[in-house]
């Protein structure tokens, strides 16, 4: 009798690692994911799909499948076993429900970090030296006319809300630039893993940073964590850096601080409903905007899918994953 | 005795309490003459015994902005020191300074941070081709015109000129993993070389992913990237300019945008600013600044305060603190 190979799916697109995706197939049978929207999806996972045990999946299959919630979780059968998520920020797939159905989630933490750091002191930079407001100014013929002074990071106080890895790849940079590194997590970290930051409570990095970086995951908990409170503790003329998810700060309590110039200036590469993003900001000059571009080079993205597809092997042929999502560590 | 005459070509913003303080050892004037006919006459009058003269940038047209021949020979006898703001002095003729026995004093090191910051700023935007990813989000499109590109991390940054500014961006890219190495017209010691590697101008151009222009401009540095330099780069090279924009050929860097020689380009500094080269400015890739090098309040006053010292040494020591390089053999 022949042991059948495990089917695993692919939601969306491996752009560079294609050799590696077909490698799999000694320890799995493959099959690349043809729904045209969620609805036809659910008909097949209970047709040509009912048999899946892993799902390999990107941040722009929600397109077609929509959230991994716990209405689209219960079509899968009691095969599926492993949800493998090509990104840092999973918040699309809806942890509880998985944990209660046994389904086990892998994400990519560390690949991202530089890539994301990259961005993250790009925005920093771009923010404190006003240097959205000097480029569109050249560009309209203006060379740097009646574009003001601004600040300079060297001995700004730099404040990490959610010091992860990507967090710390991001103090590195920030230290290059001569800025103090201050932070807050949920637990403080080791002496080795804060590497000289200093460890404050919540209030006090809203109220004593120059630069405020948001680098925590989105979940029901830190879901507009950055709202009306939050800036009023903040100092007058803060800067502000988003490369975590939009939804962490409340867009419309931002646009309103950038209007009482509380907030100076603001560095963004995700937005709460992206791609629409408040108006308020489009047509703001001074702030810097990039739609989402946090891992978007080649090298990242290639080492990104074969983390996923390094997942995929290992719970295939160990049963345990390699990233498995920290709300879900005790149960390997 | 009476005390010795200073004159101040341009304006001080934000050091005038640190300016009215050489008061005490120095009697100062503002010059106001409003065209060169009348500056040369005064110079013959009632600046005909300054001794020391504060020069900044200025628009072209001021009398006194741009410090060649025909002004140095109207200069009095008792003019013995020229204090300029600014690292870059190309817009005063030191040749004709030295005949004179004018001294000249720039500023570097207080130059080096800021300039670094707008530096590495160019190298992300450059590498990872930010400019039209923000003009697509501008424009209502996301992230349709926003290119997969390149990360810095294991590059090989190439700095041509590694003087303070380049030590400055080196630490910087070693933020970002990028691996350094540079060509001076010497090797620096060890201590200043940090690490980087000393190569031929041929090795640079032929081995380097990114090239960081940091020499100073002069009659052997003019167009030194010319339409050979760019023939002997790696395809895909990236360029970074915050030097002079006449050390590149502007018509070459446009020509090897659109062979694709050159893949990227971030730029602070032009040939002709503020005319810009309408090739670039039609360029959707390549990230563009209006000379913003040093434009912070902080470096800003830290500028005119080295300046302001200069003068005081001049004043009280007859010496300066930070003679230009060519001027170095003339005080020993």
């Amino acid at each position: 009798m022949t042991v059948t190979k495990p089917h695993i799916l692919l939601l969306g697109e491996i752009r560079h690692a294609k050799a590696e995706w077909e490698a799999l197939s000694d320890v799995a049978t493959l099959s690349v994911c043809d729904s045209a929207n969620r609805e036809q999806f659910i008909k097949d996972l209970k047709g040509k799909y009912s048999d899946v045990v892993a799902v390999y999946r990107t941040f722009n299959s929600v397109a077609i499948t929509g959230r991994f919630d716990a209405e689209l979780l219960k079509e899968f059968s009691p095969s599926f076993k492993y949800i493998c998520h090509n990104g840092a920020g999973y918040d699309q797939i809806d942890v509880v429900p998985c944990t209660e159905q046994g389904v086990h989630i892998s994400n990519c933490p560390s690949t991202v970090d530089d890539a994301t750091a990259d961005v993250n002191m790009f925005l920093i930079l771009g923010a404190l030296r006003n240097f959205n407001e000097a480029m569109v100014n050249l560009r309209k013929g203006n060379w740097n006319v009646g574009v003001p002074l601004s600040n300079d990071p060297d001995g700004k106080v730099l404040g990490i809300l959610g010091m992860g890895g990507i967090g710390r790849a991001l103090k590195k940079r920030a230290e290059a630039f001569g800025m103090t590194v201050q932070y807050y997590n949920r637990n403080e970290l080791s002496s080795e893993l804060a590497a000289g930051a200093k460890y404050v409570p919540f209030d006090e990095l809203l109220a004593t940073s120059d630069v405020l970086s948001l680098n925590l995951p989105l979940n029901p908990k830190t879901r507009h964590i950055i709202n009306k409170e939050a800036f009023d503790k903040m100092k007058d003329g803060i800067v502000i850096v988003n490369t975590a998810r939009g939804a962490v700060m409340d867009e419309a309590a931002l646009v309103d601080a950038l209007a009482s110039g509380k907030v100076k200036n603001v560095g963004l590469d995700v937005f709460e409903a992206e791609p629409k993003i408040h108006p308020g900001l489009v047509s703001n000059e001074k702030v810097i905007l990039l739609p989402h571009m946090g891992t978007l080079t080649y090298e990242t993205q290639k080492k990104m899918e074969i983390q996923v597809l390094d997942n995929i092997r290992a719970a295939l042929t160990t049963g345990k994953l390699n990233t498995i999502v920290p709300e879900q560590a005790g149960l390997q | 005795m009476t005390k010795p005459h200073v004159l101040l070509l341009g304006e001080i913003v934000h050091a005038k309490a640190e300016w009215e303080a050489l008061s005490e050892v120095a009697t100062l004037s503002v010059c106001d003459s409003s065209t060169k006919e009348e500056f040369i006459r005064d110079l013959a009058g009632k600046y005909s015994d300054v001794m020391a003269v504060y020069h900044c940038h200025m628009k072209d047209a001021k009398p006194g902005a741009i410090i060649n021949k025909e002004l140095i020979d109207a200069l009095p006898p008792s003019l013995k020191f020229i204090c300029h703001n600014g690292a870059g002095y190309d817009m005063v003729d030191v040749n004709a300074c030295a005949k004179k026995g004018i001294i000249v004093s720039n500023t570097p090191g207080t130059v080096s941070d800021a300039t670094a910051d707008v530096g590495m700023f160019l190298i992300l935007g450059a590498l990872r081709e930010f400019y039209p990813a923000m003009t697509s989000l501008r424009k209502g499109k996301w992230n349709m015109g926003a290119p997969i590109s390149r990360d810095p991390e294991g590059k090989v940054l190439g700095i041509l000129g590694m003087g303070g500014i380049g030590s400055a961006i080196k630490r910087r890219a070693e933020g970002f993993d990028m691996i350094t190495q540079y060509h001076n017209p010497e090797p620096l010691s060890d201590e200043l070389a940090a690490g980087a590697k000393y190569v031929s101008f041929d090795e640079l151009l032929a081995t380097s992913d990114v090239i960081s222009l940091n020499l100073p401009l002069n009659a052997q540095t003019r167009h030194i990237i010319n339409k050979d330099a760019f023939a002997k780069m790696k395809d895909g090279v990236v360029i970074v300019n915050t030097a002079r924009g006449a050390i590149i050929d502007e018509q070459a860097l446009v020509d090897a945008l659109e062979s694709r020689k050159v893949r990227c380009a971030g730029l602070d500094v032009f040939e002709a600013e503020p005319q810009i080269h309408p090739g670039l400015v039609a360029n959707e890739k390549v990230i563009l600044l209006p000379h913003v090098g040093t434009r912070t309040y902080e470096t800003q006053k830290k500028m005119e305060i080295q300046v302001i010292n200069n003068v005081r040494s001049a004043v009280t020591e007859a010496k300066l603190l930070n003679v230009v390089p060519e001027h170095i053999s003339l005080v020993h």
